[in-house]
């Protein structure tokens, strides 16, 4: 390096070589220090106005510092994030907090492990059914509630468990953070929440085609067999809705799969045409159910000879419900009934029938059988709930998880769906005939049924946030090509009822922050210094004197130093 | 708030070589082009040497230590070879290891706290960071009085020369030392740096000693 008295243009050369040489450093040194203490997925408590009526959370911003339960009381919670564990939830408290109104920065709920897939796994906790409740009715309180600040779901992990025991620790000492007196500060920095404009809701169908003999001009007789798969809970971006209405979706799936085996080769093709559908919008009144049957031709609709539709059968033990809105005395409903109940008797299922009378003026739809009785099409679901659901109840929430779904549910519960079907289609009723037993090569595969049920908890389907080409209904769709002559999908916009905003999930940071008066008495400490400092120096090098005689110049010489 | 952490953190890093400066005789005989050339040398020094590693290897560690030297060399450079105004010994190396000291705290520390310190996150590393800064000043101080002791005096006294020459190197190698203590023994920082302080104070009054001995025979 040649440095010389009049190095202008070396001393610009070695300027930018030191620029080059700071801007290296702030890279490195951004990627060691500008972490906060912790960051985790955390994800929002769905917003949305029914009929005019806000709910939900109303704000998706966060700023604010961290509390815990154990706050002393009388504390302002105004600007602080209450964070509230799952195991020590106090629902009453929740209940009082939302329904006073009283002001809270945030809340912040941290569910355990069980509830997520990754980590769901099949570890046994104790306790799993109290949980599951509570989670249950906190969320009935959530999503019928107007909150005026940021609600958020997480799930439990080591750091924000030693964040959690610190920020206790502290609120126990009764120094509650606030700006003065530091803690811990949570910041979500996400846009403010948007409407969702236009949310579609799409419909697949699946069309199965059956023997037609020739010189016969009648239309073949169809048997239509329906799931809704889209779900609703107090976080869309964790409503995977396993059993409510996942394990419908996949028994579904299986139906058609053992059905297009059969249907494949013309000797077993049988005389009735199969529709297998789809639908979206079931949470919200099964708004998309009636508008595929409305989509339907006249002539089409009057050969549907019934429907099956099938609601949360992936947790049962040994009863399940059919529910019908038509009487139990009527014709069809009984043959129905009874082809169910020889086939369950074989395999030691007892099943159950429900009457529940439509009530035409109430737009109130409990299952979706009523949208094809709505139509005087005969028809019945197929479910494990005995009582018809209220609006917005049982579908899919965060509570249903893979954790609480059982294969085997579903394994019987297609092999009775098929085999009664088999049994009408192939006129066999009555007879004790296995067309689907187990070990054959139309055997109900378990396999696929685990495969597509993991699938299915492990994607969120809150109807307004799948877009028309989402992968998943795609795969959807291509699943049911593959087992069916001729797939259509239906493209709908939910109706004017319901409103949904977005933002459903975020990165949150928390940092450790210090606060002002540290850092004021900070500055006082290195003022002091920096003097004492400056004496000595002045002192050991010039004397005594010299620092006296500098009090006695004009005050501006004194503000040298800092 | 947290710019308020950052201008504290700067004034504890770069306020006592300002302070310095001011405090002695060096802002009297305007030794301010000395130090800014001091802070040259430094820069062509640290681009010569390698980028740090993780582990503490020996082998690695006796290479930082030879490349270590090479501040010794670049010191040598600012104080015997770059043509000064007429300046008496005594603040010569003053002002060069100020100089020097200014330009490494900007160079390591700068950087680091503008991003790091203005963040929401508390940590204590800045405040260490500072004290650091200050312990560089007394050692790099030390080294050119040292330094300055064993090129530009000719005569010293015979049975002081290798006292001189051996806290030379203990202060040559001091960077090496605190890696070591770092990553092989596994010190903590606020550990590394209690130390760096304890030494630099001490050294300097070792030095001051060695300075104070040698101007006694050629008043």
């Amino acid at each position: 390096m040649v440095l010389s008295k009049n190095s202008g243009g070396h001393r610009g050369m070695q300027e930018s070589m030191y620029s080059v040489i700071a801007l290296v450093f702030i890279l490195v040194a951004c990627v060691e220090l500008c972490d906060a203490a912790a960051a985790i997925d955390v994800y929002r408590l769905i917003q949305y106005d029914m009929s005019g009526s806000a709910y939900g959370s109303r704000f998706a911003v966060l700023n604010h510092h961290a509390a815990s339960l154990h706050f002393p009381p009388g504390a302002d919670l105004s600007r602080a994030v209450l964070i509230i564990p799952l195991r020590e939830l106090n629902i009453t408290f929740v209940r009082e907090y939302i329904n006073q109104k009283k002001p809270l920065g945030g809340l912040l709920f941290l569910l355990p492990d069980i509830f997520s897939f990754e980590n769901g796994g099949n570890k046994q906790v104790h306790e799993k059914e109290k949980l599951k409740n509570l989670l249950a009715e906190l969320e009935q309180l959530l999503i019928h509630a107007n909150i005026p600040y940021p609600v958020y779901f997480a799930f439990e992990n080591d750091e924000i468990d030693t964040v959690l025991v610190d920020i206790k620790k502290n609120d126990a000492i009764g120094q509650p953070a606030t700006a003065t007196t530091g803690g811990y500060k949570l910041v979500i920095p996400t846009p403010e929440p948007k409407k969702v404009a236009s949310p579609t809701i799409t419909n697949i169908q699946g069309w199965l085609s059956g023997l037609k003999v020739d010189g016969d001009t009648n239309q073949l007789p169809t048997i239509a067999i329906v799931a809704s798969y889209d779900t609703f809970g107090a976080a869309p971006a964790l409503s995977v809705g396993s059993d409510s209405n996942g394990s419908g979706v996949v028994a579904l799936l299986e139906i058609a799969r053992l059905f297009s085996l059969l249907y494949s080769n013309p000797k077993t093709r049988g005389r009735y045409n199969l529709l297998f559908g789809l639908t979206s919008g079931g949470p919200y009144n099964y708004n998309g159910t009636q508008k595929w049957l409305r989509s339907f031709d006249q002539r089409l609709r009057e050969s549907i000879d019934y429907a099956i539709c099938l609601n949360s059968i992936g947790s049962w033990d040994n009863e399940l419900w059919i529910h019908v809105s038509k009487p139990p005395e009527n014709a069809y409903i009984k043959q129905i009934f009874e082809g169910f109940s020889n086939v369950a008797e074989e395999l030691h299922i007892k099943v159950g029938l429900k009457h529940k009378k439509i009530n035409i003026s109430n737009p109130r739809v409990a299952w979706e059988h009523e949208q094809f009785s709505r139509l005087r099409v005969t028809a019945a679901t197929l479910s494990e709930i005995s009582t018809a659901p209220e609006l917005l109840q049982g579908t899919g929430g965060l509570f249903d998880s893979r954790q609480f779904v059982n294969e085997t549910a579903i394994t019987r519960g297609v092999k009775l769906v098929a085999e009664s079907l088999a049994r009408h289609i192939y006129g066999h009723q009555g007879k004790n005939v296995q067309i689907f037993a187990d070990g054959g090569s139309l055997a109900v595969n378990p396999a696929y049924i685990q495969s597509w049920l993991d699938l299915l908890s492990q994607t969120p389907r809150v109807a307004p946030f799948l877009s028309k080409n989402d992968p998943f209904v795609m795969a959807l769709k291509k699943e049911l090509a593959d087992h069916t002559d001729e797939v259509n999908m239906q493209h709908e916009v939910l109706e004017g009822v319901f409103t949904f905003y977005d933002s459903t999930s975020a990165r949150l940071n928390i940092y450790q922050v210090a606060s002002v008066t540290f850092d004021l008495l900070l500055l006082l400490v290195l003022g002091s210094y920096l003097i004492v400092l400056f004496s000595f120096l002045v002192i050991t090098t010039r004397g005594l004197d010299d620092l006296i005689s500098l009090f006695r110049r004009p005050p501006s010489r004194k503000v040298k130093t800092a | 708030m947290t710019m308020f952490h950052f201008f504290n953190c700067a004034i504890l890093t770069f306020g006592p070589h300002a302070i310095y400066y001011s405090a002695t005789p060096l802002s009297e005989y305007d030794t301010l082009g000395t130090s800014v050339k001091a802070a040259l040398v430094y820069l062509g020094t640290a681009l010569v040497k390698v980028s740090e590693n993780d582990g503490f290897d020996p082998y690695q560690e006796l290479l930082k230590a030879v490349i270590g030297f090479i501040d010794v060399a670049g010191l040598y450079f600012a104080l015997t070879q770059l043509t000064h105004r007429n300046i008496s010994q005594n603040h010569k190396f003053q002002a060069v290891g100020l100089g020097w000291a200014f330009a490494d705290s900007v160079l390591h520390r700068l950087a680091p706290l503008w991003v790091g310190a203005r963040g929401l996150e508390f940590t204590w590393d800045f405040i260490l960071q500072g004290l650091e800064a200050n312990a560089n000043l007394v050692l790099s101080i030390s080294l050119a009085a040292l330094g300055s002791l064993m090129w530009l005096r000719k005569n010293k006294p015979k049975t002081l020369i290798p006292i001189i020459y051996a806290c030379a190197g203990i202060v040559a190698t001091m960077p090496s030392i605190t890696s070591y203590l770092r990553r092989g023994l596994g010190w903590h920082f606020p550990k590394v740096v209690g130390f760096e302080l304890f030494t630099s104070l001490s050294m300097a009054f070792i030095s001051w000693q060695l300075f104070s001995a040698c101007q006694r025979p050629s008043s």
